[in-house]
């Protein structure tokens, strides 16, 4: 029998003072935000930082660190946003090709300081693509074509490549070739010795500030967590306008969400189209778009596994039975275009009418067709891996698994198969699997670097014996330095790899970016950096 | 009693080693080579690039090898370079460790303030509704799965009632004091930064929140059944008998009875905690070792996941010894073989 | 008095009290029962199919045609989770009753042959006790390939030695008493001693142990699915289905309803489990 209780344990004031408590704790610490002069002098971005391993603008090549290298640095040439194919001049006034073919001569614009306030000088220029070029890393690769970069003059300097069919101009733009000043980066370390991979030590204090003239100056990494910048006095187009930069980490899309609704957050940059719509309406909010050069696509391979994969006209069959368009509307939000092939929407020769003509698009009829040229009109079976991951609010899973419905209704069997990233590359870029979804983002928007990868690297991954004539025809168009006269020969590229039928790109997003209206200036671009913060001001 | 512990020391060391050695063949049977996950990809599809990465981190030497420089490493108290950041484990660690730490000591109080009482008060009022609502609410605890509570409180308190603040350990544009610790609280407070302890603690009343339910759970269920039987003890009817006070009874004489297994529970509970964060730090964009280790188990970065298990061995097996320890000084039988 | 006045109220006050004892674990077993139920009618029950992608139709909210709302591929989410309930239950059925059956079985012979035997078992056990159980079972996942077959193995290398231990420990409690030296100087080989004599004096809490890692070993799955190991799409699982609607805050019905259903089965294990726990204790019995 229950006794009664005198046992001094009441539990009223127990779970009162508890309540209590816990509400003394929340109250009041949500501080008053919009308000105080130092949150409006700050710029408040979020963004998942979570694969930055490097500030050190020569290890970049991540998705998230080059926006806040390109605010650190400034490099020779520039992209205007929006505009993918004139490039523009930066710390470089003009350009011209010697008569000799291979070297590039560069004007540079005077006057121009550094963060620290020491000027910009030819030296500099030429420590800074020398430490690059010895040190080795990722973006060392896309000028690997560089020769040497040699100082003219005081306001000159040349850039000579091996290879002058290659381009150069369009590439250099990326901000992991932004000007570092040689006396900062020496006095921490650095070096642009031939020996600089072993002896370059300044990457751990890159890491944490910044030697660049650029509109911001990096002051602080913390891994996962933010990247704190402050304005930079010396810019040469005219101080910016915040005095702070937060780059703040955040991994869930929901909780950027909240957070700008809350005005915790001034920009959100990973967004997913479901809670975009929520944000219709919003009077404090903008959604911008910004046209991207990335894109998702499946690779299909000619598996020695998988005979079926082995028959061209079978893998022309899956591209005409995909609902590309169901894709793009419903999975995507409509915010997302689709190119012919493996040149993005926005670059020179490819545009959306152009995939409308030659590109793939949803036949079933014509699918069939395809299968029993194929000599397989019941369809046939193959493997599809893909990684857990999300891009642009599109999950690889989701996509999959919408492939996989799309396929069966002309009996093709797609055979899903998640696995992780390691595992997933292992198998992609060892040549091993039969399908895979995955990912392009390219370094800069210069079209030789996305045919000469389909015709190279890529074509080893997809077991694809590229025929001579593709070949020539990359090379042609790469060197090809007439704007009209380069779209038409990556016209018939374009065809070649709808013929060839092993890339099937999917989404190319329009990154909806959420952007508070106390924010102007905030200019969205494609060039790969995201955002150009440098008119960026609070209103 | 001497060699007894000593023995019980050994053991534990033992624990420690085998641990990693079968981590660290796990880990090789995985299909993936952390190679391609690490390089760009220009880098990962040159071959030449490939045998010079996995020449530098060692990958292609013979695993007994491998294995083999992991321990000596680990005797001079270098835990590796993570492949997957560049930098060393250790410093990884030091890194995201205090942020776990803070949040499993705050949950495992949480635990204990609000789960001994209820666990007390259900025993002594056996049966009545409040013992009903306390086992029902320790059930719900520990059936909830952890990642779906996370989802539903910060939808609830941060989305829709904004009761609370968001994911992540300070408000976006708070300035996060100096490190000294890496504590929040303990560093706050010792700069006297008042506010940002503030900020500190409201974020993370949610988190420890969910990270707690299924210890919360755990210490109820247990503190209620070691008290009735506490309660049932001859010495407890003696007492009664004797007329002393119903509070004196249950505090001075079945309490201490019941505490030692709870007090052994804890610490395991408490073990747990540290190493069972994943989820809560996941869905709260926590900067914690949990996530840390998932995402390195996931890039298989070998020197991290090694690392992590030496660790997270030498916390379980030095807690199990100290528990064993305690038993064998309460207990001398245990000794006795 | 009459005989009925004296009875009934007795009889009245013995089913409350059995009521205010049991009826969280009726509850319980009411609730198991549901999911089995459904489980099993699933196909001839359900208006949808759960794996039909109609992407036009994603994430509409719950209404009369689809109870739970549909998911982001325009999929039935009631469907999804009452299919969801086929996998978790036949895996947290499987790895149990297996773990508990090998587990039990080494328990109980390292613990009744002594020596070296039990020495080894106590060794290998706290080595996989060294692991959190989720770290561990996503090792040996990633090791093995994402699916459900290998998550099944992982997490049966973590099961057993629970039982193993309980076993171990039950049968020493048992070992040193009368009867099995009554047995053994009788001339009773160890497998009959063991297996017809101590077991059955220790089922018990081996059963309490089944049935509440029975929601255990639910929400460990559930847990691996939701980290992305687990099942292979599009099966419904429902750990799977919390970690696609993880990001939907506005869409709350994707992750929200399987979170439930898994919250009410585990809940339901335990219940029961606690209900059969109190039964077996003498204690409860004397008041």
């Amino acid at each position: 029998m229950a006794h009664k209780d005198n046992s001094g344990f009441g539990r009223r004031p127990f779970v009162a003072s508890t309540a209590g408590l816990l509400g003394a704790i929340l109250a009041g610490a949500r501080p008053a935000n919009a308000q105080s002069a130092a949150r409006r002098g700050t710029l408040v971005i979020g963004l998942d930082i979570s694969d930055t391993l490097s500030l050190d603008p020569l290890r970049v090549f991540q998705y998230s660190n080059p926006l806040p290298t390109r605010a650190a640095y400034e490099g020779l040439v520039t992209y205007d946003p929006g505009d993918n194919i004139t490039i523009k001049p930066a710390l470089a006034t003009e350009w011209a090709y010697l008569p000799d073919g291979k070297t590039v001569r560069f004007k540079l614009r005077q006057g121009v300081k550094f963060a620290s306030g020491n000027p910009v000088t030819a030296e500099d220029v030429r420590f800074s693509f020398t430490r690059t070029l010895n040190v080795k890393d990722q973006p060392f690769q896309y000028i690997s074509h560089v020769d040497s970069v040699n100082v003219v003059d005081e306001g000159t300097i040349d850039i000579v490549l091996k290879d002058p069919t290659l381009p150069l101009i369009s590439i250099i733009a990326t901000p992991a070739f932004g000007i570092q000043e040689k006396a900062l980066v020496v006095a921490n370390g650095g070096t642009d010795a031939p020996d600089a991979k072993e002896k370059d030590k300044a990457t751990e204090w890159l890491n944490n500030n910044s030697a660049g003239a650029g509109p911001y100056r990096l002051t602080g990494w913390q891994r996962n967590q933010q990247i704190q910048m402050v304005r930079n006095t010396n810019y040469y187009r005219g101080a910016p306008g915040y005095d702070r930069v937060l780059i703040r980490h955040m991994s869930e899309s929901a909780a950027q969400l909240l957070a700008i609704q809350r005005g915790d957050l001034d920009v959100a940059f990973n967004l997913i189209p479901e809670q975009l719509a929520t944000l219709k309406g919003n009077p404090d909010i903008d959604v911008k778009g910004a046209i991207s050069l990335d894109f998702i696509y499946m690779a299909v391979a000619e598996a020695p596994t998988n005979p079926a994969l082995q028959n061209k006209f079978a893998r022309q069959a899956i591209g005409h039975a995909i609902d590309f368009d169901g894709i793009i509307k419903n999975l995507a939000g409509g915010h997302a275009v689709r190119p012919v092939s493996f040149l993005p929407v926005g670059v020179n020769g490819s545009t959306e009418a152009l995939t409308k003509e030659i590109g793939f698009n949803e036949n079933l009829a014509k699918a069939r067709e395809l299968l029993a040229k194929a000599g397989m009109p019941g369809g046939f079976k193959f493997q599809l891996a893909y990684g857990n991951a999300v891009i642009a609010g599109v999950s690889y899973q989701n996509l999959a698994q919408k492939i996989q419905a799309d396929l069966a209704r002309v009996g093709i069997t797609a055979e899903l198969a998640p696995m992780d990233q390691v595992n997933l590359r292992t198998m992609f870029l060892g040549g091993k699997a039969e399908a895979v979804l995955t990912f392009w983002n390219p370094p800069a928007p210069e079209n030789w670097l996305w045919s000469s990868a389909t015709i190279n690297r890529v074509a080893g991954r997809v077991q694809w014996k590229v025929p001579p004539e593709m070949r020539q025809l990359v090379a042609d168009a790469g060197a090809e330095r007439d704007l009209v006269k380069a779209a038409a020969l990556y016209k018939k590229y374009q065809e070649g790899m709808v013929d060839a039928a092993h890339h099937f790109v999917l989404v190319q997003p329009v990154y909806q970016v959420a952007v508070r209206k106390s924010v102007s200036g905030l200019n969205l671009t494609a060039a790969g950096w995201m955002a150009d913060l440098s008119a960026a001001k609070p209103i | 009693m001497i060699r007894y512990v000593i023995s019980r020391l050994v053991t534990a060391v033992v624990m420690v080693l085998l641990a990693t050695l079968v981590v660290f063949l796990i880990a090789n049977t995985v299909p993936g080579d952390p190679a391609m996950a690490a390089l760009g990809d220009m880098q990962a599809s040159d071959p030449v690039q490939v045998r010079e990465f996995r020449a530098k981190w060692g990958l292609d030497l013979p695993l007994w090898e491998q294995y083999w420089m992991f321990l000596q490493r680990l005797a001079q108290g270098d835990l590796g370079i993570s492949i997957a950041s560049r930098r060393p484990v250790l410093d990884d660690i030091i890194d995201y460790a205090p942020a776990t730490l803070e949040l499993a000591t705050i949950a495992f109080l949480l635990s204990l303030v609000i789960g001994l009482p209820l666990g007390i008060i259900a025993a002594v009022r056996r049966d009545s509704w409040i013992d009903h609502s306390a086992r029902f609410i320790s059930l719900v605890g520990v059936s909830a799965p952890t990642f779906w509570l996370a989802f539903i409180v910060l939808a609830i308190f941060y989305g829709w009632l904004d009761w609370a603040p968001g994911p992540g350990r300070l408000d976006p544009i708070a300035f996060p004091p100096e490190r000294i610790t890496g504590l929040l609280l303990i560093d706050t407070a010792l700069i006297g930064d008042w506010e940002t302890f503030h900020d500190a603690l409201a974020h993370l009343v949610l988190p420890s929140i969910v990270l707690a339910a299924s210890t919360l759970g755990l210490i109820t269920r247990t503190t209620r059944a070691a008290m009735l039987d506490a309660l049932n003890q001859d010495y407890v009817r003696v007492a009664r008998a004797k007329g002393l006070l119903a509070r004196v009874v249950v505090t001075g004489h079945a309490l201490p009875n019941a505490m030692l297994p709870v007090v052994t529970l804890g610490g395991l509970a408490y073990a747990n905690l540290l190493t069972g964060a994943v989820m809560t730090e996941t869905v709260f964009s926590w900067p914690g070792l949990g996530r840390y280790t998932f995402r390195s188990a996931v890039a298989v970065d070998f020197p991290a996941i090694m690392a992590i298990t030496a660790i997270v061995a030498a916390i379980f097996v030095l807690v199990n010894f100290l528990v064993d320890m305690s038993y064998a000084m309460l207990d001398p039988r245990v000794v006795k073989k | 008095m009459s005989a009925a006045a004296i009875l009934l109220p007795r009889i009245a006050s013995t089913r409350r009290r059995w009521l205010r004892r049991y009826g969280l674990a009726t509850l319980g077993g009411a609730i198991v029962l549901a999911w089995v139920l459904a489980a099993l009618l699933a196909p001839w029950v359900l208006p949808h199919d759960p794996t039909f992608v109609n992407v036009a139709n994603r994430l509409k909210p719950p209404s009369a045609t689809h109870w739970f709302g549909t998911d982001a591929l325009g999929r039935d989410v009631l469907a999804r989770v009452v299919y969801g309930a086929r996998v978790s239950l036949s895996v947290g059925m499987v790895v149990v009753l297996i773990g508990a059956l090998f587990g039990t079985l080494l328990g109980a012979i390292a613990a009744y042959a002594r020596g070296w035997a039990e020495e080894a078992l106590m060794r290998a056990t706290d080595l996989v006790f060294c692991f959190p159980p989720i770290i561990l079972a996503m090792a040996i996942a990633a090791a093995l390939g994402i699916g459900t077959v290998n998550t099944v193995i992982a997490m049966l290398v973590v099961w057993w030695p629970k039982f193993a231990r309980l076993a171990r420990s039950l049968v020493i409690t048992q070992r040193s008493l009368e009867y099995v030296e009554a047995a053994q100087s009788v001339g009773y080989g160890p497998a009959h001693i063991l297996l017809r004599q101590i077991m059955p004096n220790a089922v018990g809490p081996l059963i309490v142990l089944v049935t509440l890692d029975l929601g255990q070993a639910i929400l460990v799955f559930a847990g691996l699915s939701f980290l992305g190991l687990g099942v292979v799409p599009p099966t419904p699982e429902w750990g799977a289905m919390v970690a696609e609607g993880r990001e939907l805050v506005q869409q709350w019905w994707v992750a929200t309803f399987p979170g439930l259903a898994i919250l009410t089965v585990v809940m339901g294990f335990n219940f029961v489990g606690d209900g059969i726990r109190d039964w077996l204790d003498p204690h409860a019995r004397t008041r």
